[in-house]
Parts: C-alpha cells; structure tokens; sequence
C-alpha cells in the first residue's frame, strides 16, 4: 500500500524542517524538541561509566562456549557444589556444622565459617535482607518448653514474633514460628536459639536490596522535586482549566510520594529485621538440649551419604549417557560403513 | 554502521553510544513520563543491547532502529509491571524560563498539545522529533510496515498541529 501523496509531501516536508531547512513544520519542529526530556549530568555520567565499564570488561573466552565438555564440567560442578552445599546447609553430620553452635563453640573448634552464612556488610551504605531458616526436634514432651524458650530467646535479642503455631497429638508435637530479629543481633540469637535443642537444619540467606533501596530513594527525591515544581506552577497558573489540571497531577504526585515512602520503610524493615522461621518437631527419639551421638543418627547420616552418593552418580549418567549414545551411533556407521565397503566388490557381476 | 562480529564490536557500540545515548533516553522518558524510571530504563536498554551486540543483523535494520527496539520493550516492560501511565509528560516548567513571552505561551500549547496526544502518537512523535528515525527505522521498531507507519505518523503530526492551532 502506497501512501496518499499528500501525506508524502507533508512528511517530507517535516524531513526537511528536521534536517534545519526552512519547512512549514520549522516552528512545529523548534516548539517540540524544546519539551524534549534532557539527561540529567549526573545520570549521563553514570550511564557513561556504565558502558564504559561494560565495554572494556574483559570478554568470555572462546573455549567457554558450550560444548559437551562444557556440559560435563557443569555436572562435575553442580555435584561437588550438592555435596559441599549439603555438608553446610544442612546437618545431619553432626560436628562438621559449626554456624549451629554457640560462637564460644565454634571458636574452640576452630572451625570454619559456613559458606552459607551471608558476607559481611562491609559498607553501611549496603543494605542487605537476611533470612535464616532453622528447625529443631525435641522430645514430644519437651515440644511446648522449647516453644516458650524460643519465644523468651527472641524477645531477649529484641526481636518480634510475628506468628507462632503450636499443635500436639498423642504421637507428635510441633510448633512453628516466624520472627523477626534485628540483623545486628541474627548470628547471636541464632546461636542461642540452636542451644535450645537438637538441630535438624539450618538454613541461611542474604539477598543485597541496595539498588532497590536506592532506586526508590531516588524516585521520591524525584517525587519531592516534581511536587515542589508543580506547587510553584499552581502559584503561576491563572485560568481554571490549567488550575485544575495541576490540582490534579499533585494528587498522583501526593499518592506517588505515599507509595514511595511505603516502599522505602518496607525495605528498611527488610534490611533492619532478619527474617526467621523456626520449626520446633517433637517426637519419642530425639531428646531435648542436643544430646550425644547415638545409633539413630548414624544411621541417618549413613543414608544422607548414601543419597549424596546416588546424587552424584545420577548426575554422571545424566552426562554420561548421551555421549555413550552418540559413539555407539557413530562406531555403528562405520562399521557399517566398512561392511559396505567390505560387500561392494563381491556382488559386482 | 553495523556492529560486526569483531574486535572493534566495542568501538562500534561506543559509537552508537555517543550517537544516540541522549536520544535513547529523550524516548524513553516520553513513553514514561517519570524521569527516574527512564533512567532505569535507558540503562536497562544499553546494558541489553551491549549484551546482545553480536545478535545484531544489519540486514533486519539500521542500528538506530535495533536499538530503539530495545529501548522501546524495555519501557513497555517497566509500563506493564508498573501497569500504570504516569502523569507527567515532562517535568513541570522551571523557574527559569528565558524565552520571550510569546514563545513561552507557544511551547506551553505544544506541551499541552503533546500531553492530550494518545500514548501511542506521542511515541510516534519521541521517535520522529526526539530521536530523528526515519519512517523506516520506525516502521522497524514499532513492527509495523513502512507505509502503515507513514500514515500513522502523519496523523500523529496532524493531531498535535491541530491540537496547537486549536488552543
């Protein structure tokens, strides 16, 4: 479809006035581009320093491209990251998980930090949500006295218990909590909280919030600016109509900076209080303060080696077998390449 | 200019960075009308497209229009997740406007002129005057033909004059 020659004419037309030549659509032209939205300097130079990095950042080598052998490699390091990150975020293998005992504790061990446990804040400018899961098991019996130290534990580091369910039956006892405990104080009531009795797993997170705490402080210092702007256009604004409209973007504006504020004290609270869930199981083998090392929990750890194991050797087959698949495609096509070959001569007349 | 797949691939993106870094943002901030989520976005932008340098074909389109592609799915990302339009198509004038009288009563009716245009025409409208695309590297970032996008900005300009002449 071709278009009607008028509409050419008047866009070329336009063309021209946007090229700097004289056109009917010269003022049209000047009037619009002054309301284009200019870059602030300070974004400008931020973007700059973005490409710039990203531009010089050094590239991927060639050899890193995916291949079978990069498939590989990616099993063997997805299975000794199963079996370290087992080690660590869980603990059946008692004795190797220092993070679930008092610090005193581990300092006497000597043992290492766990790699799961978050990265130091280094900066104060960071700002990072920590999350930490944690479940113990006791005694059936011993279910509600743990649920009580649990709560007593939280409110000593200043923490708030933002629910708590109990239930027991004449087999089993659990509870479940979520709190919350100031960051500063996390790696403290954790350890006070894994004293209180066995500790079946433990679990820890950090997610870095920063950019989403400085994008937002960002839009409302922009929110602020824009109202301040638009109140001052009020003062201006002589007819109704432009009143009006004004009145009405400050009422977005107003809802916008609501929004933003809301948004900014929710990531402060995430960043402030760590969240914890902990779950209290009670059943008629594990007792409660911990215990010594019995049977049962070999036995246990046993089998958690024995899956790790399985894991390991499914992820080699998963790895393993298209390969073994794709030589036994090739070894038949060449044998029975080689038998046609072999045959060719005897059935030529 | 094409963005090969060699080692002055840097060299060439840097190139287009320069060329059209601010009109990028220009275009984006009119689809958005707030300027923080612009500033998101036209990073968003530039941090895809360095990604994604060596995908590009100059035989699908010009860089400009690529690039604008990129821009353009990126603000309609922020607009769907914000789902909302904002208010704003700039910020509210300054203080500090020097111009003459009547030209500030001029360019106040293109404002107002621009803001009563439908999202879409005023896209129209960012990438003609804003960003300088031709017809074709429009028709290419909006995925439509180019007479189909011929006709849709000549009805946008037509609008907006009307708009003016009408205040």
């Amino acid at each position: 479809m071709r278009p009607d020659p008028t509409v050419t004419a008047e866009l070329a037309e336009l063309d021209r006035a946007l090229a700097g030549e004289d056109s009917p659509f010269t003022a049209l032209v000047a009037d619009v581009r002054a309301q284009r939205p200019q870059m602030e300097p300070a974004f400008a130079a931020r973007l700059d320093r973005m490409v710039d990095d990203a531009r010089t950042a050094p590239r991927r080598p060639r050899w890193l491209a995916w291949s079978p052998l990069a498939g590989l490699a990616a099993a063997v390091i997805v299975a000794v990251v199963l079996v370290s990150g087992n080690d660590r975020t869980s603990t059946p293998l008692r004795g190797l998980s220092p993070q679930v005992r008092a610090p005193s504790t581990a300092a006497e061990s000597g043992a290492p930090k766990s790699l799961a446990s978050p990265a130091p804040v280094t900066g104060q400018a960071r700002k990072v949500e920590r999350t930490t899961a944690l479940a113990l098991s006791t005694g059936r019996a011993d279910v509600q006295n743990v649920a009580d130290d649990v709560v007593a534990t939280t409110q000593r580091f200043g923490g708030i218990v933002d629910s708590s369910q109990t239930s027991t039956s004449d087999s089993e006892a659990s509870a479940v909590f979520a709190l919350r405990i100031p960051t500063a104080r996390l790696d403290d009531a954790i350890a006070a909280l894994s004293k209180l009795a066995h500790v079946s797993s433990l679990q820890q997170g950090s997610t870095d919030i920063t950019s989403s705490f400085v994008s937002s402080e960002a839009r409302l210092h922009d929110a602020r600016a824009e109202r301040s702007a638009l109140l001052k256009a009020l003062a201006r604004a002589t007819t109704a109509q432009a009143i009006d409209a004004i009145k009405a973007r400050l009422r977005d504006n107003r809802s916008q900076i609501a929004q933003l504020k809301g948004d900014l004290d929710a990531l402060r609270r995430r960043a402030n209080l760590a969240r914890v869930d902990v779950t209290v199981a009670g059943n008629g083998h594990a007792s409660s303060g911990g215990g010594s090392w019995t049977p049962a929990d070999a036995a246990r750890d046993a089998l958690r080696v024995l899956e790790v194991a399985a894991g390991v050797i499914l992820i080699g087959l998963a790895a393993g077998i298209p390969l073994a698949l794709l030589l036994g495609a090739a070894w038949l096509a060449a044998h029975s390449a080689r038998r046609r070959r072999r045959e060719a001569p005897a059935s030529r007349p | 200019m094409a963005l090969p797949a060699t080692p002055d691939t840097s060299s060439s993106f840097e190139a287009l960075y320069r060329s059209c870094g601010a009109d990028v943002y220009a275009y984006v901030a009119s689809l958005l009308r707030d300027r923080a989520a612009a500033e998101d976005v036209t990073a968003l932008a530039f941090e895809r497209a360095l990604r994604r340098r060596r995908s590009f074909d100059r035989a699908r389109g010009s860089e400009r229009a690529w690039l604008f592609g990129i821009a353009r799915n990126a603000a309609l990302d922020e607009l769907r997740r914000r789902s909302r339009t904002a208010a704003l198509l700039t910020d509210p004038p300054a203080d500090t406007v020097a111009d003459p009288e009547d030209d500030h009563d001029r360019r106040a009716t293109v404002r107002a002129a621009l803001a009563g245009l439908d999202p879409r025409e005023r896209e129209l409208i960012a990438l003609k005057f804003h960003a300088g695309l031709s017809n074709a590297e429009i028709a290419k970032v909006i995925g439509v033909g180019e007479s189909a996008a011929a006709m849709r900005l000549h009805r946008a300009v037509t609008k907006l004059r009307e708009a003016c002449h009408a205040s």
